[in-house]
C-alpha cells in the first residue's frame, strides 16, 4: 500500500461529514440525529461533522419514506456528494414504509429503488446511540483503501 | 412608484439550518427583504387517507406519527376525542398522568425549537447546552411512557403504565435540575449583547398582524395574545390554576423568551400535578363507539384540532386534522419575514415561528 493511501486512510478515518435528508418522515427520525449532536453523545469526538451539506458529505442519512415531492430531486442529491459516499436508512420508513406503506398512501417506500443504500438501522425511531454506531461501523468498510478498491 | 426586485432567492429545500425539508423563496432589493413565500410539499404522505376506514386502535398509532416532536398531544386529542364522544370516563389520577407527560413533551419540543434558533444565530454554545437540558428530559420522558419519541401512552379511559413512588421523587429531583439550569440559559440569552443584536427587533409581527394571520401559540403569545391558549379550556388544565405567558414585543427574541418561559412554567405544572396525584386506578372502562366530534387542543406551536366520525364498530369514518404550524407559517411569510432587512436573518425569522413541516402536511 502507498503512503499517500495510508495517509487518505488515516484522515479519513478521523474526518466524516454528514448531510441528512428527509423524504417524508414524521419527524421523529430526524430529532434523534439532531439529538446525536448533543453533548451527551458528543458525535464530534468520533470526527463526525454533521454539515448538512450535500456537496461537502461522505454520508447521506437518508429519513423518511419517499415522497412524490422528492422524485428526481433526491437523486440530483446523490450525484452531488463526491466519492467517496455511502447512504444510510434511518428508521423503519425508508426500509419498508413503517406504517404509512399502506394502500392510498402517497408514499413509494424503500428508498434503495431510488439511491443504493449502504446501511440500514430499523426502529420507529433508533436511538441516537444505534445512529451513531451505525455510522461509525461503516466507515472503515467504505473508506478505508477506497483507491485500491475500486482499482 | 415601481417596485424593483433585484434577485429572488431560494432558501431551502436542504438547508443547514432547516430540520425539515421547505423553501423560502424572498424576492429582495439589495438586502431588503420584500416579500416571501413558502413552498410546501416535500413531506406529504397521505396519513388522513391512510386513516379513513381504520379501526380507532390503528388510527391511534398512526395520529402520533403525525409530528414526531409533539407526538403525545397528538394521541392526546385524538384520544380525548373519542372519549368525549363515547361518554368515556377517566380516572383522576390518570387525568394528571396525562398533563405531567405532555408538558413534558411541550418541554422537549420548546427547548428544541429555542435550540433550532440559537443554532441558526450561530451561538453554538447555548445551542448545545439546550440540546443537553433536552436530554435530560427526554429521559424523563422515557422513565414514564417507556420510549422516547413515539410512545402511544394515552389509551381510551386511561393511561398506559402507572408512575411509580421512586419515579415520582427522581421526576422531582430532575424537574429541579432542569429549571437551574433553564433559568441559567434564559439569562444568558437575555443579557447576551450580540444574541440582542440579531434578535430584537427583528421579523416584527404586531398584535394586528397575528391577529389577521390567526397566528396561534407561543408565535401569538409573543405578540400579546394570551388568551389563544387552548389549556385555558382544558378541564384538568383548569384545576391547576396556570396562567399563560405573553409578551407584547411580538419580535424573534419574544418568541424565544415566551419559549423559555413556558418551559419554566411547564415545571411549575408538573409539580403541582405531582402535589395533587391521588392513589388509585390508572385505567377507566368504555369502549368508543359511533359518533362525530370536533376538539382542539394545545399543542406546543399552537392550536391544534381533529375532526373525528366513526362508526358503531369504533371504526374512524372521516377524519381531518388542523395543526398549528400552517397558520405560523402563514404569519412567518407574509407578516414576519416581510421588511426583513438582511437576508442572514430570513432562517432564523423562519425558525423562531418554530415551522414543524412535517405535522403541517401529514
Amino acid at each position: 500500500m502507498s503512503l499517500l493511501q495510508s495517509v487518505k486512510n488515516l484522515v479519513r478515518s478521523h474526518s466524516i461529514h454528514v448531510a441528512y435528508v428527509d423524504v417524508g418522515s414524521c419527524n421523529g427520525c430526524d430529532i434523534e440525529v439532531l439529538a446525536c449532536l448533543s453533548p451527551r453523545y458528543d458525535i464530534e469526538q468520533y470526527g463526525i461533522y454533521v454539515h448538512n451539506n450535500p456537496r461537502e458529505a461522505d454520508i447521506l442519512l437518508v429519513i423518511g419514506a419517499y415522497t412524490p415531492g422528492w422524485e428526481e430531486k433526491l437523486h440530483t442529491l446523490w450525484e452531488k456528494i463526491p466519492d467517496p459516499k455511502a447512504a444510510i436508512a434511518i428508521g423503519n420508513c425508508p426500509i419498508s414504509g413503517c406504517l404509512f406503506n399502506r394502500p392510498h398512501s402517497l408514499v413509494d417506500p424503500p428508498v434503495s429503488k431510488h439511491i443504493p443504500i449502504a446501511a440500514e438501522v430499523p426502529g420507529c425511531p433508533p436511538r441516537p446511540t444505534e445512529i451513531l454506531s451505525a455510522v461509525l461501523s461503516l466507515a472503515p468498510l467504505v473508506f478505508k483503501d477506497y483507491e485500491v478498491a475500486k482499482r | 412608484m415601481k417596485r424593483t426586485v433585484d434577485v429572488s432567492i431560494p432558501i431551502g429545500p436542504i438547508h443547514p439550518c432547516f430540520k425539515e425539508p421547505a423553501r423560502v423563496k424572498c424576492e429582495t432589493k439589495g438586502e431588503f427583504v420584500l416579500s416571501a413565500e413558502v413552498e410546501l410539499g416535500y413531506m406529504k404522505k397521505g396519513i388522513e387517507r391512510i386513516m379513513r376506514g381504520r379501526p380507532w386502535q390503528e388510527v391511534m398509532f398512526l395520529a402520533e406519527r403525525v409530528c414526531g416532536i409533539c407526538s403525545v398531544i397528538h394521541n392526546m386529542v385524538f384520544i380525548e376525542a373519542l372519549e368525549q364522544m363515547s361518554a368515556i370516563f377517566v380516572p383522576d389520577r390518570a387525568a394528571l398522568l396525562r398533563v405531567i407527560v405532555n408538558e413534558l413533551d411541550r418541554m422537549q419540543s420548546h427547548i428544541l425549537a429555542n435550540f433550532s434558533y440559537c443554532y441558526t444565530i450561530e451561538h453554538e454554545t447555548l445551542a448545545m447546552y439546550l440540546l443537553d437540558v433536552r436530554e435530560q428530559v427526554m429521559d424523563e420522558l422515557e422513565r414514564i411512557t417507556g420510549a422516547r419519541v413515539t410512545c402511544a401512552y394515552i389509551v381510551p379511559g386511561g393511561v398506559r403504565f402507572d408512575l411509580r413512588h421512586e419515579d415520582a421523587l427522581h421526576l422531582k429531583a430532575n424537574l429541579a435540575a432542569i429549571e437551574g439550569e433553564v433559568v441559567r440559559y434564559m439569562h444568558m440569552f437575555e443579557s447576551g449583547p450580540l444574541i440582542a443584536l440579531r434578535s430584537r427587533g427583528i421579523g416584527v409581527l404586531t398584535r394586528e398582524a397575528a391577529l389577521e394571520a390567526y397566528a396561534v401559540g407561543p408565535t401569538a403569545r409573543a405578540s400579546g395574545m394570551p388568551e389563544v391558549d387552548r389549556r385555558l379550556r382544558h378541564p384538568t388544565y383548569k384545576t391547576l390554576g396556570f396562567s399563560p405567558v405573553s409578551r407584547t414585543e411580538g419580535d424573534n427574541y419574544a418568541r424565544i423568551m415566551v419559549r423559555f418561559q413556558e418551559v419554566l412554567e411547564s415545571i411549575g405544572i408538573i409539580r403541582r400535578c405531582l402535589d395533587m396525584l391521588p392513589e388509585g386506578p390508572i385505567r377507566g372502562g368504555g369502549i368508543p363507539g359511533a359518533g362525530e366530534i370536533s376538539y382542539s387542543g394545545e399543542a406546543p406551536r399552537g392550536e391544534l384540532s381533529y375532526f373525528v366520525k366513526t362508526d358503531a364498530a369504533g371504526r374512524v369514518l372521516d377524519i381531518s386534522i388542523q395543526t398549528p404550524s400552517i397558520m405560523n407559517i402563514e404569519a412567518c411569510c407574509h407578516y414576519m419575514l416581510k421588511g426583513v432587512t438582511s437576508l442572514a436573518d430570513v432562517p432564523s425569522t423562519f425558525v423562531s415561528a418554530d415551522p414543524c413541516i412535517a405535522c403541517t402536511e401529514r
